[in-house]
């Protein structure tokens, strides 16, 4: 009945306004009925004294019936609540050594979970930037036999998709993402590019903020129309509104802008290991499925976006999509045998592997606030059992089991009040670390704390002040009055609620053990990465890039009606001045030249071996290839294993030459020398053989070439000795050079001055003609594992703050072990026992829960083995690696001695005497 | 939040609120003599402590079904009087009524067949 409510909230409002009135009342009442009830006692002859303590028998608990009227008043809730929480504050003043180890270990805790939180808000929750996100999806070719695989099909491919499938609405093409160079707009230099076809921007729902997108058929050989990222707009044109109809060269292109995209739209932000490092798109350039390039079915490039019909799943989508395999298979057995087509919701293909870094966080924070809670636990359950008087007294004076809990949970929801807005402001410092270890991952930058973060990070703390409030409020509620007031007595009697905290201890240490061998094998396969040498001496050595553009018909030349470049003799000569003028820079010992720089990739061969059975198709003998100049291995000093170096004898006109790394001798040379063999190369995916086998002259060292995290085989081609003609697209490398550059002392000395010379140089020979990635080839290294080393900086960091909790758990239940026992060592000394003993006592209860723990988390951790191999990124090393773990075992030994050993000293210094006088 | 815990349960509760709504279906009362009023009419059977008819007093105050206001006793006291509301008539007809129709239905199948 609504008026009935009506009524109710009245009265209360009324009741809340005229507080003390009501007491006031409720007094006057419940006295006068005493009063009656002891007049009449008195009516029956009974004294006045015996009369009134009659009828205080007869009404029962006086104040506990004026609390349950004044709560049928009032929001007693809310009152008591402020009552209890300002007591709490009073009683955590008293002990603030108590609470800032409290406070610290919840806002670590709370913080390290907001900021990974907020973490994956961004990557995973945070709806993506396009129109109904959730029915877009990627389509990738498949290798039947290797059903991980996931390739780029071809621009011809993904017509015959989009003519032969009923389950998308439309089929877009983009490209990953990377850098272009940009000239006849002021300073040339790089700039990040995406390809789009023209219905790419129309799929995903984006219009443009200025303009129009770009047009097919506005493509041509020379001439493109380009549309570009809002930020590059403002950054590069001060957020000109008259940019469009703007015209520069994009790898030699003319381009026209048409378009400006709305701020916020990066594009398929890129998540591959390319060279644009995680940076937004800031070009888009059309792809034209009509070109000769785009007709082959060998070229494998583009990126399928797909839009899927209303109704239709991924799993709806994948069927049919098997069935258009099967249909290419025949139709084009050349390209297409034995491959697949495979769906993949677009959420996954852009965040999946970002998900697989934050999972191992996600659950190391949670670890942490585990731990972090079950120590607090454990320090509340101490100040309960030293509270036990007061408790006492407070219930037989009436006040209710719930009431006492609730002033308890009270105590610890100030705490994580506290603790959870100090964690709130740690996250912002973690977020910042986060981004850091992020680079490379698409939209960094969106990480930060919103709404969603913010609910997240109350949530938890509610539930952390829940998790470690209420064992000790429901011990506190259990207290047995007779037991607890009877004092002297109680200090023997605590053998359950030990045991509680021996479990809260001992699944601390096994928390913090998973945790540990997590970092630990992060770690060990770091230097596993570091300390092996990359195969080359980095010191003193400068790089940088001068990479012709292939669009330009100096350098490059389209033959007509075939699918063919000639590159042009200039590019050879232009590279031979280059490295003449650059070694004559003063300070500049030796110069060398290769198309990509370890560890930043190669290219892929196949080859067949002259005299050898022919390989089988799918079994072809395989090596990664790069151009080099001949003075390049005595630049990196590359140590050579057998035969020779590249020389003057390798000139164009002699017998082609490879130099051959002691992977690829040793793979297929097992048990010949490799030393003059012809090997005939093969052009992958085109299937096409060199003109000319090519002789191995030499093997030399190991390089990590592609990576830091493994060997692969390599062979080196020397920049004089390639053809005339390449298939298309395939010229790269020969245009592609990267000079290595070794001074004769510190290499930061001379750094600028050789950079700018090359600049000059370059600039005398093509003023078009940028000059980039100039950086010292230690800080190429150290780039390429920054982001590992970031990842297993904050992994180890949140492992050491869950030893440093355990450890501060361990040494708290043991203080408390020897606080309760003071008596009993004190007879035991008395009794004649050593020190010894005594030390002996402590320290095996601690080590018996620290080995407990250790053998619970080996076993978590066995548990867990899969979970580590899917997510964390180990080089060399196996989740179940004995040796981490024996070692983390160790250092948890250690740490746990180093905790038991004060309260174990302080035993032995129980003073007998003191002790038995004890309360 | 009105809500005590069940130590008494909610049948115990509900009686007693319907046996105050009888006895002061008689007119004004105050507590003590509503106590006393129960007391000697359920021949003592229900031995409740006298404390526990105040918050049931209060919480049907509360809930509109009794009006207080207060008085001058037989011995010159302030004394707090409690009286039906409409809706406490009301409600008392209801569960007399409820009441009435469980008790017979539980008697017929008690009955000895």
């Amino acid at each position: 009945m609504p008026h009935e409510w009506l009524t109710e909230a009245w009265l209360r409002a009324m009741a809340l306004v005229k507080r003390k009135r009501l007491d006031r009342d409720l007094e006057e009442e419940l006295q006068f009925h005493l009063a009656k009830r002891a007049e009449k006692n008195c009516a029956l002859g009974i004294t006045a004294n015996d009369a009134q303590a009659a009828a205080r028998r007869r009404f029962g608990n006086v104040t506990l019936v004026k609390e349950d009227c004044r709560e049928t008043w009032i929001f007693t809730s809310i009152e008591t609540l402020w009552q209890d929480l300002r007591y709490a504050a009073r009683i955590l003043a008293k002990s603030p050594g108590f609470a800032a180890v409290v406070i610290f270990s919840l806002a670590l805790g709370i913080g390290a979970n907001t900021a990974v939180f907020s973490a994956m808000n961004a990557v995973l929750l945070r709806a993506l930037p396009y129109e109904h996100p959730d029915t877009l999806a990627t389509v990738w070719t498949t290798q039947k036999t290797d059903p991980g695989s996931e390739d780029l099909p071809p621009v011809a491919e993904v017509t015959d998709w989009k003519e032969q499938n009923h389950v998308f609405a439309d089929i877009a093409g983009t490209s990953i993402s990377g850098k272009a160079m940009l000239t006849g707009f002021g300073e040339p230099g790089p700039v990040i590019a995406q390809w789009a076809t023209q219905n790419f921007f129309d799929l995903v729902g984006v219009q443009p903020a200025l303009g129009r997108v770009l047009r097919t058929e506005e493509s041509q050989e020379e001439f493109q129309t380009v549309v570009i990222s809002n930020v590059f707009w403002k950054r590069r044109f001060n957020s000109d509104p008259h940019v469009l109809g703007t015209t520069f060269r994009i790898d030699g292109v003319v381009s026209n802008v048409v378009g400006v995209m709305p701020e916020g739209f990066t594009g398929f932000a890129p998540w591959y290991g390319s060279d644009t490092e995680g940076k937004p798109t800031e070009v888009w350039l059309p792809i034209d499925p009509r070109s000769a390039r785009n007709a082959k079915r060998s070229d494998h490039w583009i990126m399928p976006v797909a839009r899927l019909k209303p109704g239709v799943t991924v799993a709806q989508a994948q069927v049919e999509m098997d069935v258009i395999a099967l249909g290419m298979e025949r139709a084009y057995p050349d390209s297409n045998k034995g491959v697949g087509e495979k769906v993949i919701p677009l959420r996954d293909t852009l965040y999946k592997s970002t998900r697989d870094k934050l999972y191992p966080l996600m659950g190391a924070v949670g670890f942490v606030l585990l731990i972090g809670c079950v120590n607090v636990a454990n320090l509340m359950l101490s100040r309960t059992e030293g509270r036990r008087k007061e408790y006492s007294v407070r219930a037989s004076l009436g006040a209710s089991r719930r009431r006492l809990m609730q002033q308890l949970l009270a105590e610890s929801g100030l705490l994580t009040l506290i603790g959870g807005s100090l964690g709130i402001l740690l996250s912002f410092w973690g977020i910042r670390l986060l981004r850091a270890i992020a680079e490379g991952v698409p939209d960094a930058e969106s990480i930060r704390i919103d709404g969603r973060v913010l609910l997240f990070a109350a949530g938890l703390s509610v539930l952390t002040a829940f998790l470690f409030g209420l064992a000790p409020a429901i011990c506190a509620a259990r207290l047995d009055l007779n037991d607890a007031l009877r004092a002297g007595e109680s200090r023997t009697s605590s053998g359950k609620r030990g045991r509680t905290r021996y479990l809260l201890v001992i699944s601390e240490v096994a928390l913090a053990m998973v945790l540990l061998v997590g970092a630990g094998l992060m770690i060990n396969s770091l230097l596993r990465l570091l300390l092996p040498s990359p195969g080359f001496d980095a010191a003193n050595v400068l790089t940088m890039a001068v990479n012709l553009p292939a669009t330009d018909v100096k350098y490059v030349e389209k033959i007509p009606g075939k699918d063919m470049d000639r590159v042009s003799p200039k590019v050879t000569a232009f590279h031979q001045q280059l490295l003449g003028r650059a070694s004559a820079i003063p300070g500049v010992e030796s110069v060398g030249m290769i198309s990509i720089i370890p560890p930043l990739g190669a290219g892929m061969r196949t080859f067949s071996i002259l005299g050898h059975p022919a390989p089988l198709p799918g079994s072809r003998p395989q090596g990664f290839f790069n151009e080099v100049s001949p003075s390049y291995f005595s630049t990196m000093k590359i140590p050579l294993r057998k035969g020779r170096y590249f020389d003057e004898r390798d000139k164009e006109s002699a017998p082609w030459a490879v130099i051959i790394s002691e992977t690829l001798a040793s793979r297929y040379f097992p048990n010949e020398d490799p030393i003059e063999q012809q090997i005939l190369l093969r052009y992958e995916p085109q299937r096409v053989d060199e003109e000319r086998p090519r002789q191995i002259v030499g093997v030399v060292g190991e390089v990590k070439q592609i990576g830091m995290g493994g060997l692969h085989p390599l062979l080196y081609e020397s920049f004089l000795q390639q053809p005339e003609v390449f298939q298309g697209g395939s010229e790269f490398f020969q245009l592609m050079g990267s000079l290595v550059i070794r001074t004769t002392s510190d290499v930061r000395v001379h750094e600028a001055y050789i950079a700018t010379s090359v600049k000059q140089f370059v600039k005398e020979m093509d003023p078009d003609q940028p000059v980039t990635d100039i950086s010292t080839m230690e800080d190429v290294l150290g780039k390429s594992l920054k982001d590992y080393k970031n990842y297993v900086v904050v992994l180890g960091f949140l492992a050491g703050i869950a030893v440093v909790l355990a450890a501060i758990g361990v040494y708290g239940v043991l203080s408390y072990f020897v606080n309760q026992r003071t008596r009993e060592l004190g007879i035991r000394f008395a009794l004649g026992a050593q020190r010894g003993d005594v030390l002996l006592l402590v320290t095996k209860l601690g080590l018996a829960l620290t080995g407990t723990g250790l053998a619970i988390g080996v076993a978590l951790t066995l548990g867990l083995n899969r979970f580590m191999a899917q997510h964390l990124q180990l080089f060399h090393v196996k989740p179940t690696d004995p040796a981490t773990s024996g070692a983390v075992g160790i250092l948890l030994v250690c740490i746990a001695l180093l905790a038991c050993y004060i309260p174990a000293r302080r035993a032995t210094h129980v003073d007998p005497l003191t002790a038995l006088r004890h309360e | 939040m009105t809500q005590k815990k069940s130590e008494a349960g909610d049948l115990l509760r509900d009686t007693l609120d319907m046996l105050i709504l009888k006895t002061l279906s008689q007119g004004e009362m105050h507590g003590y003599d509503i106590a006393e009023y129960i007391h000697d009419r359920s021949d003592q059977v229900l031995g409740v402590e006298e404390g526990a008819l105040y918050p049931a007093l209060h919480r049907l105050e509360v809930r509109g079904l009794l009006a207080a206001e207060w008085g001058v006793s037989d011995n010159n006291r302030r004394a707090k009087y409690y009286k039906l509301t409409a809706a406490g008539r009301k409600q008392l007809a209801e569960e007399t009524a409820h009441w009435n129709r469980m008790s017979s239905a539980i008697a017929r199948i008690l009955e000895p067949a």
